[in-house]
């Protein structure tokens, strides 16, 4: 009996202090499991067997309406609303951008209070290419870390340092990964042209 | 306390809350300078079919991250609506399906309204809550049975 005591005993505890708990994951920071293609090879990578959990942090979305381009934020999807997407932002309100198949116009401008969001993937992602730019009070959360698994653990890599490194060997695949992420940064950035003055993505 | 506080905000932002609306968009039926509504947002939740054409909502402005409106359902996912029959925003011809997910909203005072003639169906996701009743009391007999009438 005194081994069921135990949790019972927890339990009232775990209770009264639920709606702390809720609150603080709902307005400052929360874990995410993320599954899906969609932002291949950024998160979930075919070299991983885990699916990526992934730190999201509220609070800048809620209360300091923080968008940047360039960041994972997690977002509603415009069509179910019960089902949550990750997608990166590429352009934000007044930008024009280059868009790729299926949409149907080759160039978009970015509506007032919405945004251009898309999954590194472009092939098997459903993203603004599909539905169109998204209105910003539908995004909830930017990615801040990967959690798990130990081996993505970290902050997500920013790849315009590894170029000034010089001192890596350029037979690193390390290297060679960190390129192919600069080289695939300049791209989205290159379809995006901005009337406000710049922040990079 | 905190917990209590935490408590209450919950209670506030899932089941239902008191508050105040003001703007020109939903005259004759909600006034310009303020009126206190009770929203319901649970419902909407546990029963999200359970909304219908009618209906005020409140939601979350598209165009505006940080402002919320208040407007009448007209439309729902997969409904045709005729986008504005008196001609002035748009031809009065123009028809539009309202896609999986969305929805069609319009305040009742149409001439001051920014509702979807402007920008288009709203996600469904935006929507925060339904307006359940209006609370009216005279300020100066707080004692007195104050009227609620439900929409």
């Amino acid at each position: 009996m005194s081994n069921l005591r135990t949790p019972l005993k927890i339990l009232p505890g775990c209770i009264y202090w639920f709606p702390t708990a809720f609150v603080l994951s709902y307005y400052f920071y929360n874990l995410k499991i993320i599954s899906g293609r969609s932002m291949q090879p950024t998160l979930n990578p075919d070299s991983s067997s885990w699916r990526d959990v992934g730190l999201f942090n509220c609070y800048a979305i809620h209360t300091k309406l923080d968008f940047n381009r360039g960041d994972i934020v997690a977002l509603c999807s415009p069509e179910d609303s019960n089902r949550v997407l990750v997608k990166r932002i590429i352009a934000l309100p007044e930008d024009r951008v280059k868009t790729l198949p299926p949409y149907s116009e080759p160039e978009v401008v970015v509506p007032q209070g919405h945004a251009w969001v898309e999954g590194d993937e472009p092939f098997h992602s459903d993203d603004s290419n599909r539905f169109g730019p998204v209105s910003l009070a539908l995004i909830e959360s930017r990615l801040v870390a990967v959690v798990w698994p130990p081996s993505r653990f970290g902050h997500l890599s920013r790849p315009s340092q590894v170029e000034r490194d010089t001192s890596t060997p350029s037979e690193n695949s390390a290297y060679r990964m960190a390129m192919a992420e600069l080289e695939r940064q300049r791209w989205r950035s290159a379809r995006v042209t901005s009337n406000q003055t710049s922040r990079t993505g | 306390v905190v917990n209590i506080a935490c408590a209450t905000h919950l209670f506030l932002q899932y089941v239902g809350t008191v508050s105040l609306m003001s703007g020109p968009s939903m005259l004759p039926t909600l006034a310009v300078n303020g009126e206190i509504v009770v929203e319901d947002r649970i419902s909407l939740r546990l029963n999200p079919s359970s909304l219908a054409r009618g209906d005020l909502v409140v939601v979350r402005s598209p165009i505006n991250p940080t402002a919320i409106v208040c407007k009448r359902v007209i439309g729902l996912p997969g409904d045709v609506v005729c986008v504005d029959p008196t001609g002035q925003t748009s031809p009065s011809t123009e028809h539009v399906l309202v896609p999986k997910g969305h929805i069609w909203i319009c305040g009742d005072n149409l001439p001051y309204s920014r509702d979807s003639r402007l920008y288009g169906p709203v996600p469904m996701a935006l929507i925060r809550s339904r307006l359940f009743a209006r609370v009216s009391c005279s300020p100066l007999f707080l004692l007195r049975s104050s009227e609620v009438s439900v929409f």
